[in-house]
């Protein structure tokens, strides 16, 4: 359980750890906290030949940029927990963080890590695809943005090319009458999901206009439940048919049966914690209305 | 002869040893570092059942380091032979690396020394062992199916020892019962798991012909006499060294054939080797445990009272057979302790151990017991169920209250409080049984409760290994006990501490005997060099023969002191007494010396001493358990809270009642009992070591295999009651085990009692409670 041997090369600068991305090619990675990419190394499951650390480059932030909530790279998964921009704007995510792990690994976790990992049922992944988030990403050919949706491709496997790296995330901003929420159950606490679901609604007079479901524990990947989406719309807040979206949505999926898990359990956890979680982000709007 | 009352014997001190252990002093097996020092990796099988073909290591010759190789071919004859000593057993040895076949995935096939550990883990993937499969034996069927391969030449089918206890008439208890319940219980393979794995350090001084070995062990003498045996050296000549161990928990307490490797090879390289085991090794190859199934049918009358049981009891043993208490331990252990605390007169247990392409059963706390009690306490439930009676009602009726018993197989228990904390705990539990009443109604959320009551044989010593004709054929435990001319103690404990506060209970003991402080006392164990021959620390027996031990030999030294004192201060001996480092005359408090000057005396000014008295404070002394040993007593509650449409399960309370007799220090029992819980807890609801059908283990990080973390951990309230033992020095019993017996059996109650459906197995993790509670979803 020790790394194949690799060489560490501290970036001083982005257009410094973009070149060296560039001259390793595959051979070469980004480290960021550390907290997924070392473990993968000790067992030897990802051997890069060269560590880029961008530990030192100035990648973390988040601030409003526009229409958009700028989320710097290196932004660690403790910094959401006292922030007012996600508290005011964006409740699921805040209720996403709070299942991240343990104080340690929320201290160094970095969410360009978390979203570069792409960690099947990992927390700020979903949390991208459920906002739509862009994800910004440079090489020393230029900047491209990559929608959230587009961006996770499998397990572990996402649209980043050999070379380059993520810089920042983009949330679009909602409009104010608007909320969310998210639920996950984990075997332990700090583990990685069984399950989560993710809801952002927007509502106008008692009833639910927009809405977006994410789910992980599903795939392979966080997916988004379209047909869910279009059955909410309309629906009031007070009943949103919730137990029934759950039952829709379970139907749906064909969730992995394996030591963890079987299909099953997931399918009945699936469904129960979708009704969770649009009656959770359906109370917050009532409350908010 | 004892006027002086216990003064430190009895208290919360605070544990002498954490100041080192929680400031970073301490020093680990990886702590030790040699000069020229070679590091060794293992390479381990990948297939669960095959032969091997060639194990190709010429790459290795290609490398810019110095690497040294050795394979089955090289170490040909020297094997781990433990075998319990009756004609039912086949025999089987585990060379130190594979000799032609692997048998389960994590067998050493060859090991790889560099003089660096990362290039001994690079070199490692250079070697390429060609494998030819074989059908794989992994599933208790499977083992018993006389149509499969035995797993080893000469052997007929996998079933190593199958044998019957037996007590009173069990046709008659048939006959005479109303009710004939039979269950199956099955607790899941688990790994052990001490916070520090295992690691060897070896060194061979050619100067005075000595070598030495470190290892996280909790039997250094053992390690010593193996390694004496299997490699022919005489035992003055090896020092075995335990240096501080990060938990033991029983997985380190085997002699593990890697000890004896890699004694061997520092002997063989000439230099000193060292290896500390990963996580993943560990996990897959030291030892697993709780691999049972218990079939039982309990004979009860039309007033519930309990006539008589009948057991058919399987543990998977894995593969190979480990020293001393071999694979015939565990089943074994289940067939003597079945019938528990309850009163019944007849009695009849099958058990046996099949053999898989698993990784070894070992001893991991609790031994047996867990996965015994799970059952015993299960079918109490399910029995009382059938009954429609109360659980501690029907408990309470067929508790044993006369004292001492003699039971069904002839085992004589020792006074206990085995009512009287089923009474106790009943009360405790009052709001939280009304509580689960009402939610019964519910059909989202339950509440339930559970208990486990059970005793345990601690403390067994030579009468009982002699019965089991296994290795470890002796349990003495010995101490030496030495004062210095300055006054100042020192125990020379063959006990080795891993985590049990012996630096202090043992301290308190011998300072109790002197008239001391236990400040004055030091601990040292752990080095076969300095201490006394001991078969190690393990099995409940610490405190009560470890304890006994001291104070035997303190009371000699003791003794000694009164005598000089009494010569010095013209009164008798048995009128001295030792208190607050004073030698007084008991009517006579005022004529007193100080037994730091008696100490003086002794060794330095001997000519104050009575005439012929020979110089020095220095005694040896052992103590050995009872024939039946002591059996301390326990019972353990759990509330959960169950979210029906999750399956999440919350251990909202854990309550302990126990009795270990005399408490030495009842912060250390208090320590131990919740350690143990947790451990209790984990085998209850998360731990479960997987395989597939291919006998590949799927559970091999901490990703996988769930042990519990602080925040599943409910406040676990614990309560004593002391019943001494006359069977021991001390009056105490064994405790060191205790609290991870309880908890499967009485979460699983809990979760029985929430749902209103029997619990057939453990982990209880939240699938497992969601497709059992999946009667009340449906009719919701
Ligand atoms: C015990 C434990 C429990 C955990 N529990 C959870 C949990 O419940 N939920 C959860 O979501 N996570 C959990 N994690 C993972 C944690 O959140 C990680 O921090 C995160 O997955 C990776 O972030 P990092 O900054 O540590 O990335 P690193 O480990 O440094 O890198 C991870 C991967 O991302 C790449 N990478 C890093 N930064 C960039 C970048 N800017 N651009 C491109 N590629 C990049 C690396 O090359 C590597 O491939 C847990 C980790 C541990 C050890």
């Amino acid at each position: 359980m020790r790394p194949a041997s690799f060489e560490y090369h501290r970036a001083t600068s982005l257009d410094h750890a973009l070149e060296l991305l560039h001259e390793f090619g595959e051979e070469g990675r980004p480290i960021a906290g550390g907290q997924s990419l070392v473990p993968m190394m000790n067992f030897r499951l990802a051997r890069p030949g060269h560590l880029v650390d961008i530990n030192r480059l100035p990648l973390g932030g988040i601030e409003i940029d526009g229409q958009v909530l700028r989320i710097g790279a290196l932004t660690r998964h403790e910094a959401y927990f006292n922030d007012p921009l996600i508290a005011r704007h964006f409740p699921a995510f805040l209720d996403a963080v709070h299942y991240i792990g343990h104080p340690t690994i929320r201290r160094n976790g970095s969410i360009g890590g978390s979203i570069s990992h792409a960690d099947p049922t990992a927390e700020l992944p979903a949390v991208a695809v459920l906002h739509d988030a862009d994800i910004v990403v440079r090489s020393v050919q230029g900047t491209r943005k990559i929608k959230a949706v587009e961006f996770f491709l499998s397990a572990y496997v996402t649209a980043i090319e050999p070379g380059e790296m993520v810089v920042a995330l983009e949330f679009p901003l909602p409009p104010s009458a608007s909320t969310g929420s998210f639920i996950e159950q984990s075997e332990r606490s700090g583990d990685f999901g069984t399950a989560s679901i993710g809801i952002t609604l927007q509502f106008a007079g008692g009833k639910i206009g927009k809405a977006a479901m994410v789910c992980s524990g599903a795939d392979l990947f966080p997916i988004r439940a379209p047909e869910i989406e279009e059955f909410l719309v309309g629906k009031a807040l007070a009943d949103p048919g919730a137990a029934e979206a759950g039952r829709i949505f379970a139907a749906s999926i064909d969730p992995v049966d394996d030591h963890i898990a079987s299909a099953d359990y997931r399918r009945g956890l699936i469904a129960e914690l979708t009704r969770r979680a649009i009656e959770a982000a359906c109370t917050r709007a009532l409350d908010k209305s | 002869m004892k006027a002086e009352r216990p003064k430190f014997i009895g208290a919360r001190i605070q544990r002498f040893e954490d100041t080192r252990l929680l400031s970073g002093t301490a020093r680990y097996i990886d702590d030790i570092v040699l000069p020229n020092m070679l590091h060794l990796n293992f390479l381990r099988a990948e297939t669960a059942h095959a032969t091997i073909l060639d194990i190709d290591t010429s790459a290795l010759a290609d490398l810019d380091f110095p690497t040294w190789v050795f394979t089955g071919k090289d170490t040909a004859g020297l094997s781990m032979k433990a075998h319990q000593d009756v004609p039912e057993m086949q025999y089987s040895e585990q060379p130190f690396l594979a000799e032609g076949k692997v048998r389960f995935v994590g067998e050493p096939v060859a090991v790889i020394l560099a003089e660096d550990p990362y290039k001994a883990e690079d070199a490692a993937e250079l070697v390429f062992v060609d494998y030819d499969p074989l059908p794989v034996v992994g599933t208790m069927e499977q083992a018993r199916d006389p149509e499969m391969p035995p797993l080893f030449d000469g052997w007929k089918g996998n079933v190593i020892v199958e044998r019957q206890m037996k007590g009173g008439d069990l046709a008659a208890a048939r006959a005479a019962a109303a009710h004939i319940i039979t269950r199956t219980y099955r607790t899941q393979r688990q790994a052990g798991v001490p916070m520090e794995g295992r690691g060897v350090v070896a060194h061979y001084n050619p100067a005075d012909r000595v070598l030495t070995v470190w290892s996280s062990t909790q039997m250094p003498h053992l390690v010593r006499t193996y390694i004496s045996e299997e490699l022919g050296l005489p035992e003055s000549r090896i020092r075995v060294v335990a240096p501080d161990v990060g938990g033991g928990f029983g997985v380190k307490g085997q002699v593990y054939a890697d000890e004896i490797l890699i004694a061997w090879l520092a002997m063989k390289t000439g230099r000193p080797v060292k290896w500390i085991e990963d996580r993943r090794e560990h996990l897959i190859a030291s030892i697993h445990a709780r691999d049972h199934e218990h079939t039982l049918e309990a004979y009860v009358s039309a007033d519930g009272r309990l006539l008589g049981l009948k057991a058919d009891i399987t543990v998977d043993n894995g593969a190979y057979s480990t020293y001393p208490f071999t694979s015939a331990g565990e089943p074994g252990m289940v067939g003597k302790v079945l019938p528990g605390p309850y009163d019944f007169q007849a009695y009849e247990a099958t058990f046996r151990a099949v053999a898989t392409n698993k990784c070894a059963i070992g001893t991991y706390r609790g031994v047996a017991r867990p996965s015994a009690v799970f059952s015993q306490e299960r079918l109490m439930d399910d029995i009382a169920a059938e009954l429609g009676i109360d659980p501690f009602e029907f408990r309470l009726k067929n508790i044993i209250r006369q004292f001492p018993y003699k039971n069904v197989l002839g085992f004589t228990y020792d006074e206990g409080s085995y009512a009287q904390s089923l009474e106790q705990m009943r009360e405790l539990l009052a709001e939280d049984i009304a509580e689960a009443e009402v939610s019964k109604s519910s059909a989202t959320r339950r509440v339930g409760v559970g208990i486990a009551c059970f005793i345990e044989q601690t403390a067994h010593g030579t009468p009982d290994f002699t019965r089991r004709r296994t290795p470890i054929e002796t349990g003495y435990i010995a101490a030496r006990v030495d004062m210095s001319p300055d006054g100042e103690i020192t125990i020379d404990l063959g006990l080795q501490s891993h985590g049990q506060g012996l630096e202090t209970t043992m301290a308190q003991v011998a300072a109790d005997a002197l008239g001391m402080k236990p400040e004055n006392v030091y601990v040292r164990h752990g080095d076969t060099m300095t201490t006394p021959y001991s078969v190690g620390t393990w099995g409940s027996r610490g405190g009560a023969l470890g304890g006994g031990a001291v104070h035997i030999a303190a009371t000699r030294i003791a003794d000694k002191l009164r005598t000089i004192a009494a010569h010095l201060l013209q009164s008798k001996p048995d009128q001295i007494d030792l208190v607050d480092g004073r030698a007084q005359v008991r009517d006579n408090p005022g004529s007193f010396i100080e037994i730091k000057k008696i100490a003086r005396i002794a060794q330095r000014n001997v000519e104050q001493m009575p005439d012929g008295m020979t110089p020095g404070l220095e005694a040896h002394a052992s103590c050995d358990g009872p024939r039946d040993g002591t059996y301390a007593n326990a019972v353990h509650a759990a509330v959960v809270e169950i979210d029906i449409l999750t399956g999440k399960t919350k251990l909202r309370r854990f309550v302990v009642i126990e009795d270990c007799g005399t408490m030495l220090n009842p912060l250390v029992v208090d320590g131990q009992v919740r350690g143990g819980v947790v451990q209790g807890i984990g085998s209850a609801m998360l731990e479960h070591f997987i395989y597939d059908s291919e006998c590949q283990p799927l559970t091999t990080n901490f990703a996988d295999y769930l042990m519990p973390l602080a925040p599943e951990i409910p406040n676990i309230e614990v309560h004593h009651i002391e019943t001494p033992t006359p069977l021991t020095p001390l009056g105490a019993k064994g405790l060191g085990e205790g609290g991870a017996i309880g908890p499967a059996a009485a979460i699983a109650n809990a979760v029985g009692n929430a749902l209103g459906t029997g619990v057939a197995e453990t982990p209880l993790n939240t699938n497992a409670v969601w497709k059992l509670s999946q009667h009340i979803r449906e009719t919701a």
